[in-house]
């Protein structure tokens, strides 16, 4: 018996009038998965994770978290989900402290969490009495993450988490992620940050214009991403006779050519480029970021929207 | 902090010092009519004639039907109650409280962190329409409470005013903000701008009195009366008479629900979202 999805979505859609945020999405994440989901501004997460969170209503498709519709059956569901926004809002006039109790008393469920997280997330006492109006953004992001995660949510659905966190405070979150996945704790992550994702995530989802590109495991989205390719040409090497595609993204710095090629066609790239007199050769994997921005490229250059980059 | 009500506390919370200033603003107001109201003598209450009629327009400044005079002691303490003064302050009070009720999470994207809990939207927004009546009712104890201290310490106005009708007037103004707040509710549920509400709230309560003004002004569209709140918030005839007059009582009240429902349906079919 397969057990129930996490979160299942069925050609979501969702328009503001003629504006599309997200378009016949399909996506099923599994419980206990940390689940990542990519795309630049504007390409439809927010959208999207507010239909999964009852605030949206679909225009059209199918919702569920948990088996249940984030809207119709929203009171079964709530308790068991933990939510962050990506633009977070706080009264400015309530204290730390203040927050978390209202959320806490709205959530009617117990609040195991609460002193852990503060503690490990570093908001102090102190911090937390005074009024969130003089709070910087990480704090505020903090108190967010806090009052997502302070039920203990069986599904925690978290809009840009790492926004305005300080590098030490990301690395708290990062542990508090791979705690929950081994407590079997589904988490649905949405981020244009590449390296958090590469980092937490089992399997990524990127969208693109309100649409999905692709469902993939972090895994095959490395095998498949591209390689930088650093050549140093003897002097006298004539730059025009260097036989290099324009989708390559050729950068030339003297004698040195930066290339980013996609996986399958390194070999054979390199083959024709050794012809020439190179004096120095490096090749290194290009990181999700490239191996995304490779994707959204090839997306392109197949919608015939663009060509291929110049140097 | 911890309260079986928190989106009604949260409202209240954080308009507690706009709320304590009106209130103390209401009370100061009707000593202040009070005060003016006994400066005018008995016999002389503007002049011998009282059995003239006043100018029908002249009801729209003093809150009656057409029983009670401006050139009376009960008309004045009507005039206090229907003052451009009281009325722009209720109307802050219930702007800001309808407002608060969804518009203003929507426009602050505070939303977003109330109804992804378990809380149904008809809970938010009776928990919030909650928080609109308890302020209206502090308000307009606080201005009862001044008007009923004046009649009782005041013998003259003592004898033209029933105290039973100070109460009276209290409670018919509470109907007439409740009747002011169900429109204003529905704006706030649907709308994402608190301005949209508090707009929503002055167009009523101006073109309210401007209509009933015109409608006793002008007997061509006598019958446009009966569309505005004043037609039916007339505490100098509470005052005069000693009881809530029911039936507008009833109909103010009726406006009210019938807002608030409507509020209650386009809330829970509208996207919640900043």
């Amino acid at each position: 018996m397969t057990a129930q999805p996490a979160i299942e979505l069925e050609a979501l859609s969702k328009r503001y009038g003629p504006t599309v945020g997200i378009e016949d999405l399909d996506l099923e994440v599994r419980q206990g998965e940390v689940f990542g989901f990519l795309g630049p501004n504007g390409s439809g997460k927010t959208t999207t994770i507010r239909c999964l969170v009852g605030l949206l209503t679909p225009t059209a498709g199918r919702v569920r978290v948990l088996g249940l519709d984030p809207l119709a059956d929203h009171r079964d569901l709530a308790p068991r989900i933990g939510y962050l926004p990506g633009e977070l809002r706080l009264y400015g006039e309530l204290t730390g402290a203040q927050h978390l109790r209202l959320l806490g008393d709205l959530q009617g469920a117990p609040t195991p969490r609460r002193d852990e997280l503060c503690r490990r997330l570093d908001l102090s006492a102190r911090d937390l009495d005074r009024p969130v109006a003089g709070w910087s953004r990480g704090m505020k992001q903090k108190l967010g993450l806090v009052q997502a995660l302070q039920h203990d949510p069986e599904v925690a659905i978290l809009d840009e988490p790492t926004e305005g966190l300080d590098p030490l405070v990301q690395e708290t979150f990062f542990a508090l992620l791979d705690e929950a996945k081994d407590a079997g704790r589904t988490v649905f992550l949405s981020s244009h940050v590449l390296a958090e994702v590469q980092r937490t995530c089992g399997r990524v989802a990127i969208v693109r214009s309100g649409r999905l590109a692709t469902v993939q495991a972090v895994e095959e989205l490395r095998d498949a991403r591209a390689r930088r390719v650093r050549l140093t040409f003897a002097h006298g090497v004539d730059r025009d006779r260097v036989p290099v595609a324009a989708h390559w993204s050729p950068a030339w710095s003297e004698r040195t050519l930066r290339l980013l090629v996609e996986g399958a066609e390194v070999v054979p790239a390199l083959r024709r480029l050794l012809e020439l007199p190179v004096t120095d050769l490096a090749v290194e994997e290009a990181g999700l970021d490239e191996a995304f921005l490779a994707f959204y490229r090839q997306a392109e250059a197949e919608a015939g929207t663009v060509g291929g980059r110049s140097a | 902090m911890r309260t079986r009500l928190p989106l009604a506390w949260l409202a209240l919370y954080r308009r507690r010092r706009m709320l304590a200033v009106l209130a103390v603003g209401l009370f100061a107001f009707e000593l202040l009519i009070v005060v003016v109201a006994t400066t005018v003598p008995t016999e002389s209450i503007f002049g011998p004639r009282q059995d003239l009629p006043v100018p029908d327009a002249f009801q729209a400044f003093s809150g009656s039907s057409g029983e009670v005079t401006l050139a009376s002691y009960a008309g004045l303490l009507g005039a206090g109650l229907v003052h451009p003064f009281w009325i722009a302050m209720h109307l802050t009070a219930v702007g800001s409280l309808a407002a608060a009720a969804v518009a203003a999470d929507v426009e602050q994207g505070t939303i977003e962190l109330i109804v992804v809990r378990p809380v149904s939207r008809l809970r938010l927004l009776a928990e919030r329409a909650g928080a609109l009546v308890a302020a209206c009712v502090l308000l307009h104890l606080a201005a009862t409470l001044a008007v009923f201290l004046g009649v009782l310490a005041v013998p003259r106005l003592h004898q033209a005013v029933r105290l039973t009708g100070v109460v009276a007037a209290g409670v018919l103004g509470i109907g007439f903000s409740l009747c002011v707040a169900g429109p204003v509710l529905a704006v706030s549920a649907a709308g994402r701008r608190r301005g949209q509400v508090i707009g929503a709230g002055i167009a009523i309560g101006a073109v309210g009195f401007a209509v009933n003004f015109l409608a006793l002004a002008w007997s061509a569209v006598d019958f446009l009366r009966f569309l505005s709140p004043f037609h039916y918030y007339v505490p100098a005839d509470a005052l005069v008479r000693g009881t809530v007059p029911w039936a507008s009582l009833a109909v103010l009240l009726a406006v009210g629900a019938a807002g608030t429902v409507a509020a209650g349906r386009l809330l829970v079919h509208r996207d919640l979202a900043p």
